[in-house]
């Protein structure tokens, strides 16, 4: 009778201890990481100012802005819409730390789906952060979720019924935001957040918006620039300028009929230039070994040089350097910069010139950490 | 002595047969057009504009929309989102395209095949598209990254069709422009 009572309590002593430790692991996905914006910076404001429905959620966000005083365009740069996509996020802080703008204004928003960083995916055993060593420290990063967190916005329905198109989708795509432009203010979490951006654009006079990604290696939208069709020719032309500077981008027009995406809503739906880019992020794919850090950063994964082997499928991966950190957040930076080089030819009237970011040798040679601030 | 004759004979039928096909000129109007439904064809359209072709792109030309066009310039590369944006299977796109050649030929409108999306563009659903056009070529330009398997230069040599290999992109813009000059 005692011994049985006695290996329950150690029983529960240890449960509860194994929960106590979870629970103080997953409490600290709703840390965000500090983040050092450079010199350039005029303002900092919430997604919330644009639209009220937010405010007070883990929905809410972040928009740096960087106003150069010089009557210009205006850009906006979102990065973790996704936030398993490292170089997504990333590759906006880069640009948030070094950043100055002499004619125009850019707005930064790196925590795009705010609360997607709170939790994880479960089932793929994603690690749930990544530490980058910089010239004072090191700095640690989430590595969050595809979407919502279900604690923001449960539960899914069997069908999502996409607005205001009412293209049907998977339940669990309810709560991924590049699935849920233009949004509505009404709407679910997800959906009044994509709302909210959408005022931003619309209220600030947004004349180019990036939304930067990542993708599997098998999937057939990787390093690719995807265009609205009204834009074509300033993709056209970054592409060919990227490829003088030794970096291949693909191009891909937005299909008319998949909706909810930022490259066919943002233009459909405002006034503003939508790109979306991808790069090759192996610990996202299907085919990748053990999921950790070393994968997350390193990018380098022997399941993907064997599958690139066979032929079978075309597989954007890099046999011999695998697909780091640095070669990813390098790309979307290069992609920003051409872009926006492009933009302001073909429309001289309305500039955005940006200085000060490194470029992808810069970035290949010294790191991520080199361009991150402390 | 006899063996000797006929092998200078040999090389320069060869040669002056290569020379004719180097020499090759194609005629404008030029009709444009995708098999697999990438955006690289907007590329083409780009630099054809550059080198000031008159030249019409139709992304899903039909064998009736070769009326009044000398030359047929075709960019082969699977695009999902191409496809999607189409609203079509990739087996409707390759029937497409194949009657599109037949017409061609039919009509004896010589095609050039202009490959120029690199790896991104090669195997997979892509190479369905590419060894269709490439068969049916009088002429491919390629960006030299398509080609590191050899899959384009090897059609060149079995089927006797002149390939002009650039670095880049860009690159492709002056050697499209000298077919026509």
């Amino acid at each position: 009778m005692i011994r049985n009572h006695l290996s329950t309590i150690i029983i529960t002593i240890i449960t509860a201890t194994l929960g106590v430790i979870a629970a103080i692991s997953f409490g600290k996905m709703h840390h965000p990481e500090e983040l050092f914006p450079g010199d350039g910076l005029t303002g900092k404001v919430m997604l919330s100012d644009y639209f009220e429905g937010i405010k007070g959620t883990n929905g809410d966000t972040e928009v740096y802005l960087f106003d150069s005083g010089v009557e210009g365009g205006t850009a906006l740069v979102c990065g973790g819409a996704h936030p398993n996509e490292a170089a997504s996020f990333l590759s906006t802080v880069v640009i948030l730390e070094n950043l100055s703008v002499t004619c125009g204004r850019v707005f930064i928003i790196p925590r795009l789906n705010n609360s997607a960083f709170t939790c994880s995916d479960p089932m793929e055993g994603f690690p749930a952060s990544y530490e980058i060593p910089t010239k004072s420290g090191t700095r640690r990063f989430r590595l969050g979720s595809r979407v919502t967190n279900p604690l923001d916005q449960w539960p899914d329905p069997l069908v999502f019924s996409q607005y205001p198109s009412n293209q049907q989708l998977s339940g669990f795509e309810t709560r991924n935001i590049n699935r849920s432009y233009p949004g509505r203010p009404n709407g679910n979490l997800t959906e009044r957040i994509a709302y909210a951006i959408v005022q931003l654009i619309d209220k600030e006079k947004v004349n180019i918006a990036f939304d930067i990604h990542e993708s599997s290696p098998e999937v057939p939208i990787v390093n690719v620039i995807v265009y609205h069709e009204k834009y074509e020719e300033v993709a056209m032309g970054a592409i060919l300028g990227l490829e003088m500077a030794g970096l291949q981008f693909s191009p891909e027009t937005s299909p008319k009929n998949f909706h909810g995406l930022s490259h066919r809503e943002w233009g459909d739906y405002t006034n503003a230039i939508p790109f979306l880019m991808e790069t090759s992020n192996p610990s996202m794919g299907r085919l990748r070994g053990r999921t950790d850090v070393d994968l997350v950063l390193r990018g380098y994964c022997d399941n993907y040089k064997k599958a690139k082997e066979t032929g079978a499928l075309r597989i954007a991966y890099r046999e011999e350097t695998g697909e780091p950190i640095a070669h990813r957040v390098g790309r979307h930076i290069a992609g920003v910069v051409e872009l926006i080089n492009s933009y302001n030819l073909y429309y001289p009237d309305n500039q955005i010139v940006i200085e000060n970011l490194p470029d992808y040798e810069m970035i290949m040679e010294k790191g991520v950490g080199e361009f991150l601030n402390n | 002595m006899k063996t000797r004759i006929s092998t200078i004979v040999t090389i320069l039928i060869l040669f002056f047969a290569g020379s004719s096909l180097l020499a090759q000129k194609f005629e404008q109007p030029v009709l444009i057009s995708s098999a697999g439904q990438s955006a690289d064809v907007k590329l083409v359209k780009m630099l054809a504009q550059r080198q000031d072709l008159n030249a019409t792109t139709v992304l899903m030309a039909k064998s009736e929309d070769l009326t009044g066009f000398k030359t047929l310039v075709i960019v082969p590369g699977f695009s999902s989102k191409g496809l999607g944006a189409a609203g079509i299977s990739q087996q409707d796109e390759l029937e497409r395209v194949r009657s599109l050649i037949n017409a061609a030929n039919d009509l004896k409108i010589p095609i050039v095949l202009m490959h120029i999306g690199g790896n991104a563009r090669r195997q997979g659903q892509s190479d369905s598209f590419n060894q269709l056009v490439a068969d049916n070529s009088k002429f491919m330009l390629v960006v030299k990254q398509g080609d590191e398997d050899g899959f384009f230069s090897s059609i060149a040599r079995a089927k006797n069709i002149p390939l002009t290999l650039v670095e880049k992109i860009a690159e492709s813009a002056e050697p499209l422009g000298n077919l026509f000059k």
